[in-house]
């Protein structure tokens, strides 16, 4: 692998379904020697393209399935990542995107700005990935790059600048105009392999002029020399602009455009050319970890080979030698052999087999190098874990999993779907940490928990494509619990004298709310209670947490102080005092008040100007607090709080309001006291389900 | 209690009458750039936010962020007014009282009344409270915006909300023939409620330009807090 890291480009390709992601990833590792044959993806018109493209991802597994796919161009390695397509699975995105340095953003020349195209730029804006544009079809009939590039502006606020201009459009398309080079370029031979460098065609000149002036005076804005050149008059090199329009891309205030046609084979290796000129490298990216052994402070990573390792396990796949792990290297370097430590749990593990991907095929290697992504075979982990040499304590990621908020019940259809979900749940919950499954003892169902309905649904979507189980699932539920609201005191005598040893002990104190999920605090005084029976206790109080005496919601946020007691020297044990525990939590939870507490949700709506308003009244109507909302560009964002039980169904809701424009994200904010008329009719609930 | 101890000492209390506020039309602060529109503006809402009222601030030219920083300045400065408050207790109150204020931020040029319709459309919808008062910064009334007032006068009529708007004014115009600043002059009809704010020695006075029997009363602000100066009235 290469050491040079200005040679290393992380990329992601991002586009609307049917843009020609695939057909473009197609012709990149063709023309990078990576597949020797192009397969087209086969049934282009008509309804059934856009699922053709679909299916042929999946079923070919190179460029979407796999996680990242390797190829070289120009004595750069270039790793192509899978891009994220929930922008929900804030753990997922995040994983993946902290992978990504840059991202080719590809545009339909007829149909432009598309609601894909919108979420992936608004995933791009929020995690800061510079971006180059790469507008394709200019062969389809309707074919308008020109618009296009306007509406990157208009749509999407981008700066965007055209780079090239079109040899003709539509079934004219012939090539395209570099402005920086002031070249023609066709694309001859079979499949477009060979770059054919001409003059620009006489009637483009001034045309081509016009835009190249364009761009210049777009890109002076980056670069002194380049603006003292304009002023001067002066010679103006090539190199002076790629500088000045790498700066700001890497700024993320311009978005340079290219044009072509995948399909056609025309003008994919200029893009090449530009991921090279324009994306960042590993070394252009900053990156931090947190220590955890200092406070979790921030601290930043070089990119260089000598320090201490850390690499982020990013992706998961199940292979037929078992677990590929994908790993991106960002600080030392991972070598065959070497020990090292998951921050998760601090378990060594030891690098064994290391490979990087090639299309479908598989490369040993003998080490990943920072600012490398590759994969370890053999490595019991979960996504998202951190690997360090040992010395080190960081992770990549914070450590704080929250508890899930939602859940479901699921049912295999039959005992084949069964086996199979077993290996499912097995594998998400070790993808992701926000996902948990456990079995209810009491009606046997197998529930799945997690962050949002949406969260839930795919991983019951990816049981069925993935892993053919078929499941039906119950209706979603809200992790309610409950908590009290005032002190109450307890004073209970837990007695039993029926015969052979009897069962003595008494524990006076009282219950309060607090910030924490449990405490215990021990006040007894001259031996009321002997030292040996105050665990006890605890453990009685503490197993009263997991169901609450309202409603059965595990309880939270109680102090219990204990500070009185007796005891009696035959009768007195363990028992009896978990048995005294229990009764005095009792006791004392009634008169607290008790209250049902809902997980409350940090709801971000990010929508078109004109559906504001109506957004805003979608959160109205579901109890929902605004907190903001503010307009940026074109679009508006809305931050609010909204409680979960009224989020279910939310995003076909959202959809019909805005026309499918706007697209929110859910995640846990925190834990509020239900208002009283929805106590009652949770209350009624809980009491018919549990008649039936 | 540290709410009612809270707008008594509101500076808003003593130059227009919390009472006043809600139960007015159209009101103006007026001032030229930089003297304190917005601060007062703040002080007017959170006098409504401790009565346990929504509140809406629409800005033109803030950011959400700036929006809430101002709120949490104008917050700290009344609390810092009467003395030792306990900082949980002060910090659990703005916890409380932040739940009930929005803040939209629009750009100047794609602000249009139909959105802010249709979010208090969604309050009968989901007949919740309606917020008490709305106020509107960084409208150009150096422009032509009868347009929109006459949308927002709608607005106010149909939703018994009360508006309130910052109305820059300019050191270097003349007042009008009414003696107010040209901007609320030509619009005066529209606005039962106006105060102006402009620098005197160091402080700032607050005149009250159009209320009823409280015309013309003078008070001085503290520039760095927009609270009352003790003994405030001049006159």
């Amino acid at each position: 692998m290469i050491r040079d890291l200005k040679r290393v480009r992380n990329i992601g390709i991002s586009a609307h379904i049917d843009s020609g992601k695939t057909t473009l990833t197609e012709r990149v590792l063709f023309y990078t020697d990576r597949i020797h044959k192009i397969n087209e993806v086969k049934g282009k018109d008509g309804t059934g393209a856009v699922m053709d493209s679909m299916d042929l991802e999946r079923e070919r597994g190179i460029t979407i399935a796999s996680a990242a796919t390797y190829c070289e161009w120009k004595k750069h390695n270039i790793n192509i990542i899978d891009t994220p397509g929930h922008v929900d699975f804030t753990v997922e995105v995040e994983r993946s995107l902290r992978v990504l340095d840059g991202v080719v953003l590809i545009l339909c020349s007829v149909s432009g700005v598309q609601s894909q195209s919108i979420t992936v730029d608004q995933q791009m804006k929020r995690y800061e990935v510079p971006c180059i544009a790469f507008i394709n079809k200019c062969d389809r009939s309707g074919a308008n790059p020109a618009k296009v590039a306007r509406q990157l502006k208009d749509k999407l606020g981008h700066n965007s600048v055209l780079m090239q201009l079109p040899i003709g459009l539509e079934d004219k398309h012939e090539g395209v105009i570099d402005l920086v080079a002031m070249k023609a370029y066709y694309f001859e031979g079979d499949h477009g392999e060979h770059v054919a460098v001409k003059d620009i065609p006489e009637n483009m000149q001034d045309q081509a002029q016009a835009a190249r002036d364009e761009m210049i005076d777009a890109a002076s804005l980056f670069s002194e020399e380049l603006t003292d050149a304009i002023l001067e008059e002066s010679d103006i090199s090539e190199d002076m602009i790629k500088k000045a329009v790498r700066t700001g891309v890497l700024a993320r205030l311009i978005t340079p455009v290219f044009l072509g046609s995948a399909y056609k084979n025309k003008a994919v290796q200029p893009l090449l050319d530009a991921v090279l000129d324009f994306l960042p490298a590993p070394v252009d990216i900053h990156n931090e970890a947190i220590d955890l052994d200092n406070n979790e402070e921030s601290v930043v990573l070089e990119s260089s080979f000598d320090k201490p390792t850390v690499a982020l396990a990013f992706k998961l796949e199940d292979g037929q030698y078992g677990q590929l792990t994908y790993i991106r290297v960002y600080q030392g370097c991972v070598t065959k052999g070497d020990t090292l430590i998951n921050s998760r749990d601090g378990k060594k593990v030891k690098a064994g087999r290391l490979i990087r991907m090639h299309a479908s095929q598989m490369e040993d290697v003998d080490e990943i190098p920072a600012g490398h992504i590759g994969a370890m075979f053999g490595i019991d982990c979960a996504s998202g874990d951190t690997f360090v040499s040992p010395g080190i304590n960081y992770s990549m990621l914070s450590m704080h999993v929250m508890d899930p908020v939602i859940s479901l019940s699921i049912v295999p259809k039959d005992n084949k779907a069964q086996i199979n979900m077993s290996k499912a749940l097995n594998r998400f919950t070790k993808e992701d940490p926000t996902f948990k499954t456990y079995v209810d003892h009491e009606t046997g169902e197998t529930i799945i928990q997690g962050m949002g309905e949406l969260h839930l649904e795919v991983y019951v979507e990816r049981m069925k494509r993935e892993y053919q189980a078929e499941v039906t699932t119950g209706k979603p539920r809200v992790a309610y619990r409950e908590t009290i609201t005032q002190k109450a005191l307890f004073n209970y005598t837990h007695k039993k004298q029926t015969g052979g040893a009897g069962q003595f002990g008494r524990v006076a104190g009282f219950l309060e709310p607090c910030e924490e999920a449990f405490a215990f605090v021990n006040k007894i005084t001259g031996g009321r209670i002997p030292t040996q029976y105050i665990p006890a206790c605890e453990k009685g109080f503490a197993a009263c947490m997991g169901k609450g005496p309202k409603l059965e919601f595990p309880v939270t946020g109680i102090r219990v102080t204990i500070d009185d007691g007796a005891y009696h020297a035959v009768d007195s044990s363990e028992m009896a005092f978990q048995a005294a525990a229990r009764g005095a939590f009792l006791e004392a939870y009634g008169k607290a008040k008790p209250v049902i507490k809902e997980p409350i949700m940090k709801v971000v709506i990010e929508t078109p100007n004109e559906f504001q308003g109506s957004c805003m009244g979608l959160i109205n109507q579901r109890r929902g607090i605004i907190q903001g909302s503010q307009e940026e560009g074109v679009m508006s964002v809305i931050e609010s709080q909204v409680p979960l039980s009224e989020m279910f169904g939310f995003s076909t809701i959202l959809r019909s309001a805005t026309q499918g424009k706007a697209q929110f994200t859910m995640e846990f904010f925190s834990y509020k006291q239900v208002p009283q008329s929805i106590a009652e009719d949770i209350i009624k609930h809980k009491q018919e389900e549990k008649k039936a | 209690m540290l709410k009612k101890d809270l707008n008594l000492r509101s500076p808003v209390e003593k130059i227009i009458g919390i009472d006043n506020i809600s139960s007015s039309h159209f009101g103006a602060v007026l001032s030229r750039a930089g003297v304190g529109k917005t601060r007062f503006l703040v002080q007017v809402a959170l006098t409504q936010l401790l009565r346990d009222e929504k509140i809406v601030h629409v800005s033109l030219e803030d950011s959400m962020e700036k929006i809430n920083l101002r709120y949490n300045e104008g917050y700290t400065n009344l609390v810092d007014s009467i003395g030792y408050v306990d900082p949980q207790k002060a910090l659990r109150l703005w916890e409380d009282l932040n739940l009930n204020k929005v803040g939209i931020s629009y750009n100047e040029a794609s602000f249009d009344t139909a959105k802010i319709r249709d979010y208090l459309n969604s309050f009968h919808k989901a007949q919740l409270p309606m917020p008490a008062i709305m106020i509107i910064d960084g409208l150009n009334f150096d422009d032509d915006v009868t347009e929109i007032l006459e949308e927002l006068k709608a607005l106010n009529q149909e939703f018994a909300i009360s508006i309130w708007f910052a109305m820059r004014s300019h050191r270097d115009e003349a007042l009008g023939r009414d003696g107010f600043p040209v901007q609320l002059e030509t619009r005066q009809a529209l606005f039962d409620k106006a105060v102006f704010l402009q620098p005197e020695n160091n402080k700032i006075q607050a005149i009250v330009l159009k209320d009823g029997k409280n015309t013309n009363q003078k008070f001085l602000l503290e520039p760095a807090t927009m609270m009352l100066q003790e003994m405030g009235v001049t006159q």
